[in-house]
């Protein structure tokens, strides 16, 4: 591809959407911009579902879109192809720009750039597994036989070998899941948008489909911008998590740097029973090693969770060196890490300031 | 519960102002309190005042006449209409000498197999026995020219309600606009269609085919617009995600995942065509519903039954097979199966027809008009009248017809007009909203402008005692089927039959049972409406929400309590469509019971047609449709307005 290494996929900027009557005012307006939802609603009969949202996806990232129903989320990621046409603000993908292309340049974004996971799957009831996949393909005009060649890959690749010939209505929901994934990824696009795929499904297979985006990522390094309610999904996959409330985002930011250092009581109460040691990472609580302890200990990487360093300083008894490429960084020993397990600040530790990132 | 309710019940009770209901009679009562007597002292009388009524004779009769001077020369009927007859006339006898040339044994096997492709064998051996009994009794010819006029008439109908139901699917507009007038033309008696007809086409086959079109194309649109606009969002959505154009958005997801609504169309329209095609032989359909026309005007019940059993046949068979193919549970066959099957129809057909005996001979048919007759005969000998303790069929239609019917015929006709008009107002607006109260009232009050106020009411008094009958006996049918489930499983059967049957053939036991007269088109309107009201109450019944069912018993409520306090009132809405329902359908009998002495609106219509009278037929087809609109606004529930505004 010509596009730089460093140019975002998507790179949004002062997006917004409002749903009503004369809704492109709302953007305008400062004084309307600025009001909460209610009175929004009351002055002008109109809803902000996203309101003044930036942010850029990385090449190779996952990018997680989190928020409570109502937050804007769902609305945000269609406002990306324009399945949703958005209010105000610029969308570019790959550095060009989304709302000025044309129905023909729009409709090639949708169908080898940016393919999407429904929540309800969305399949065609009528059809077979093998032509619910192959379906984008047809869209696209690619003969019958190679789109079913094409298909039949995905569908192995999704580990739905043997189901090519069933009808949704005859498959579980986890199955009717990989379907639509399958569907988007036989398009080959740059982009997977996913919209809550695993929420209408069981814990336990969401566990296993949550797994299996991770495979795929890890695969094929696709580009994936991933909308979810749930903060353990969202710390699970994410790269990078941007969190909504009534259509802002109110931080934006690594799983870690959300955990460790939210940026307001509502985050805080959010990620308040996440089990911070997973989450958090020993660079929170290292602190600079005295000479005798840059020598001996069990090493751990800069990366390596706090609860991995806990594990390694209870077999040895001494402080954990954290390795980089050979060199130490620093160590980590109990108190330290007990202190990240209870939630204290860790101020003292150093190299840990959190970086906020713009919102 | 009941002693936590009952003080807070009674607190409320000084509050009855703030009770809707009230509020509304109050409002309305205010109203006629000023009205009323402005009314009354400026018109007084007790029928609709002359004063206000508009005489159309002339101005129809004028019309009618120039329409017939000018069928031939004029370049609207030389150029347009004349095309459509011709084109009408040419179809149907095409598809006629199409059939006729396939021969009775080629069109028995051509329909079986297309039975047994989209039902099963089980169908396909039925449809075979229903052609070869309408052969047997004598009526081949005159069901393929049914059949014949059918065709064509189903064609033309799901043609046009697919490009209706397309345009209102697709675009909001279309809808809002096609909506209230599909669901206007969904309310009025089969009757009403065949006067305007006539009037540009004359009485013919032109005019049955397309009166027939016209009935029978409103439940394609209604339903081809429903599926598309039914269709699972986010399918669409992840269509568009992937880059489909409008038509491939069409093709390839909104019209598949219509199928069933589609089916279901398809269904509804052939079911709606064969009804009018019956009724249209008043307007030169010929047929089956001809041969039953002639006989009921002569009090032929043997003939009438003869043709009349046909109707029924192909009227379950056509139903059974659509309704199979709607619900796509077609068993899979092989394509040479397919071929080779289709390939023995075909032989078939060749081969009677090499062998000369195209036409169903004659030596196979069986008279039973005449032992049917014999029977009816001796019916009207011994149970007519003088059965001990029950007295005689005819007895009770005469008690009927003394105690029910006049005593409601002369109420409605003694009532002040003003008064009627109110009633219409209190009933309809307590039931709906304001909006249908008003149309309700204005189409009261056209048809006192008509000048057919008289007639509309003995009409009307005919429908509220049908109705009255039917909700009393539906209702009770309805709670027990749906309180036993034994019941409701010996009922089914007999309603999906009943529900099947198009309307006309009704006349014929009634007329064999109670003789001619009004009670009989009564009695046929209830037993035509009564399957739609039974089922609907049962429906609604047993949807009411287990929970609360569950939480009732848990509370140890008895079984009639259940009924009365949880059933009936989560019920009220189906209940309320039942009603409707009732209404509807009992209006459209009373008045094809023209033709069986039912007398009023019906007989007027029937009367028209046959002297040629049109202006006195079009006023009353006018009636009509004020009438069905009235009775249908009256009985229209609020919500239902309420829903569609969402």
């Amino acid at each position: 591809m010509t596009v730089l290494p460093n140019t975002p996929v998507f790179s949004v900027e002062g997006l917004w959407k409002v749903f009503g009557p004369k809704s492109e005012r709302v953007p305008l307006d400062p004084e309307l911009a600025a009001l909460p939802a209610a009175e929004l609603r009351s002055r002008t009969g109109c809803t902000a579902a996203v309101r003044d949202v930036s942010f850029d996806v990385r090449k190779g990232e996952v990018f997680v879109v989190m928020g409570l129903s109502g937050s804007g989320k769902s609305t945000l990621v269609r406002c990306l192809t324009r399945l949703i046409e958005p209010t105000a603000g610029a969308i570019a993908v790959d550095g060009e720009d989304v709302r000025a292309m044309d129905r023909t340049r729009l409709r090639e974004l949708r169908r080898h750039r940016a393919a999407m996971v429904f929540q309800h799957f969305g399949l065609l009831p009528h059809r077979t597994v093998l032509d619910n996949v192959a379906y984008g393909l047809e869209i696209q005009g690619v003969g019958k036989a190679e789109r079913r060649e094409r298909a039949r890959e995905v569908v192995t690749k999704v580990g739905l070998e043997g189901m090519e010939h069933r009808r949704p209505g005859q498959l579980s929901g986890g199955q009717r899941q990989r379907v639509g994934l399958a569907r988007a990824l036989a398009v080959d696009p740059e982009v997977l948008l996913f919209d809550e795929p695993f929420s209408a499904l069981d814990p336990l297979i969401r566990r296993d489909m949550q797994e299996e985006v991770i495979r795929l990522h890890r695969e094929e390094g696709r580009t994936m911008v991933f909308i979810t309610h749930d903060l353990n999904e969202a710390l699970k996959l994410g790269d990078r998590i941007a969190l909504m409330r009534d259509g802002r985002v109110v931080q934006l930011g690594t799983p870690e740097e959300i955990v460790g250092s939210p940026a307001d009581d509502y985050v805080r109460e959010f990620v308040r029973d996440v089990p911070r040691e997973q989450v958090l990472t020993v660079r929170t609580a290292m602190r600079a090693a005295t000479h005798a302890e840059a020598g001996t200990g069990a090493a751990v990487t800069p990366d390596a969770t706090v609860s991995e360093a806990i594990e390694a300083v209870a077999r040895t008894g001494t402080p954990a060196r954290v390795m980089d490429n050979g060199r130490c960084l620093g160590v980590v020993d109990s108190d330290a890490l007990l202190g990240v397990v209870a939630g204290a600040a860790p101020g003292a530790a150093a190299g840990a300031e959190p970086r906020k990132e713009a919102v | 519960m009941a002693t936590v309710t009952a003080p807070a019940l009674r607190a409320t009770l000084p509050g009855v102002l703030k009770h809707r209901a009230v509020r509304k009679l109050l409002l309305l009562a205010l109203v006629a309190a000023v009205l009323a007597p402005l009314a009354h002292a400026r018109w007084h009388s007790g029928t609709w005042p002359a004063a206000l009524t508009v005489d159309l004779t002339d101005p129809l009769t004028h019309v009618s006449d120039w329409i017939i001077d000018n069928r031939d020369s004029h370049p609207l009927f030389l150029y347009f209409f004349g095309h459509i007859s011709n084109g009408v006339v040419l179809s149907v006898r095409a598809v006629y000498l199409f059939l006729l040339a396939a021969g009775w044994a080629g069109v028995t096997a051509l329909a079986a197999f297309v039975a047994w492709r989209t039902a099963g064998v089980r169908l396909a051996l039925g449809t075979a026995a229903a052609f070869l009994t309408c052969g047997l009794l004598g009526m081949w010819v005159p069901t393929m020219q049914t059949l014949a006029l059918m065709v064509v008439a189903v064609l033309a109908s799901v043609a046009v309600g697919a490009v209706l139901g397309l345009a209102a699917g697709l675009s909001d507009r279309m809808d809002r606009a096609l909506r209230p007038v599909l669901d206007t033309m969904q309310v009025l008696p089969a009757f009403a269609y065949l006067l305007p007809v006539v009037l540009v086409f004359g009485i013919g086959v032109p005019a049955a085919v397309l009166a027939t079109v016209v009935y029978a194309a409103p439940p394609m649109a209604r339903l081809t617009s429903l599926g598309l606009r039914g269709a699972d969002k986010e399918v669409l959505e992840a269509v568009e995600s992937l880059g489909a154009t409008a038509r491939q958005r069409l093709l390839t997801a909104r019209i598949p995942l219509a199928r069933r609504e589609l089916l279901l169309g398809l269904n509804q329209t052939i079911m709606m065509a064969l009804s009018m095609a019956v009724i249209a032989s008043v307007i030169g359909g010929g047929g089956l519903g001809d041969r039953v026309y002639q006989a009921l005007a002569s009090v032929d019940v043997g003939a009438a039954l003869a043709a009349g059993i046909p109707i029924v046949l192909l009227a379950v068979v056509l139903d059974r097979v659509t309704a199979a193919a709607g619900r796509g549970t077609e068993p899979a066959h092989g394509r040479p199966t397919t071929y080779a099957l289709l390939a023995a129809a075909v032989a078939v057909a060749v081969a009677v027809r090499l062998a000369g005996r195209l036409d169903w001979p004659d030596a196979w048919t069986v008279a039973v008009a005449e032992p049917v007759n014999r029977v009816v005969d001796w019916m009207t000998d011994h149970l007519y009248s003088g059965v001990p303790v029950i007295g005689g069929t005819a007895d009770w239609a005469g008690r009927f017809t003394t105690w029910v019917l006049d005593p409601v015929r002369d109420g409605l006709q003694g009532l002040p007009w003003w008064s009627v008009l109110l009633l219409v107002a209190a009933l309809a607006w307590l039931i709906g909203t304001w909006r249908t109260a008003l149309t309700a009232v204005l189409a009261m009050a056209a048809i006192g402008v008509l000048g057919v106020w008289e007639p509309s009411m003995d009409t009307l008094s005919q429908v509220l005692a049908a109705v009255a009958v039917t909700l009393v006996l539906g209702f009770a049918t309805g709670v027990a089927a749906a309180r036993d489930d034994r019941v409701e499983r010996l009922l089914r059967p007999v309603l999906d039959v009943f529900q099947t049957m198009p309307q006309f053939v009704y006349l014929i036991p009634v007329v064999a049972l109670f003789g001619v007269g009004r009670a009989p088109a009564v009695a046929a309107a209830v037993v035509y409406a009564l399957p739609a009201v039974v089922r609907i109450t049962t429906q609604g019944l047993r949807q009411v929400d287990p929970a609360a069912l569950e939480s009732a018993r848990s509370l140890g409520a008895t079984g009639g309590q259940q009924l009365r306090q949880v059933q009936l009132p989560l019920a009220r809405p189906a209940l309320l469509l039942a009603l409707n329902q009732g209404v509807v359908l009992v209006l459209a009998v009373v008045i094809i019971g023209g033709l069986v002495g039912g007398g009023a609106l019906g007989y007027d219509a029937v009367f028209g047609l046959a002297q040629g009278d049109l202006a006195t037929g079009l006023v009353a087809g006018a009636a009509i449709v004020c009438l069905g609109l009235m009775l249908d606004r009256v009985t229209q529930p609020a919500d239902r307005r309420a829903k569609k505004g969402a």
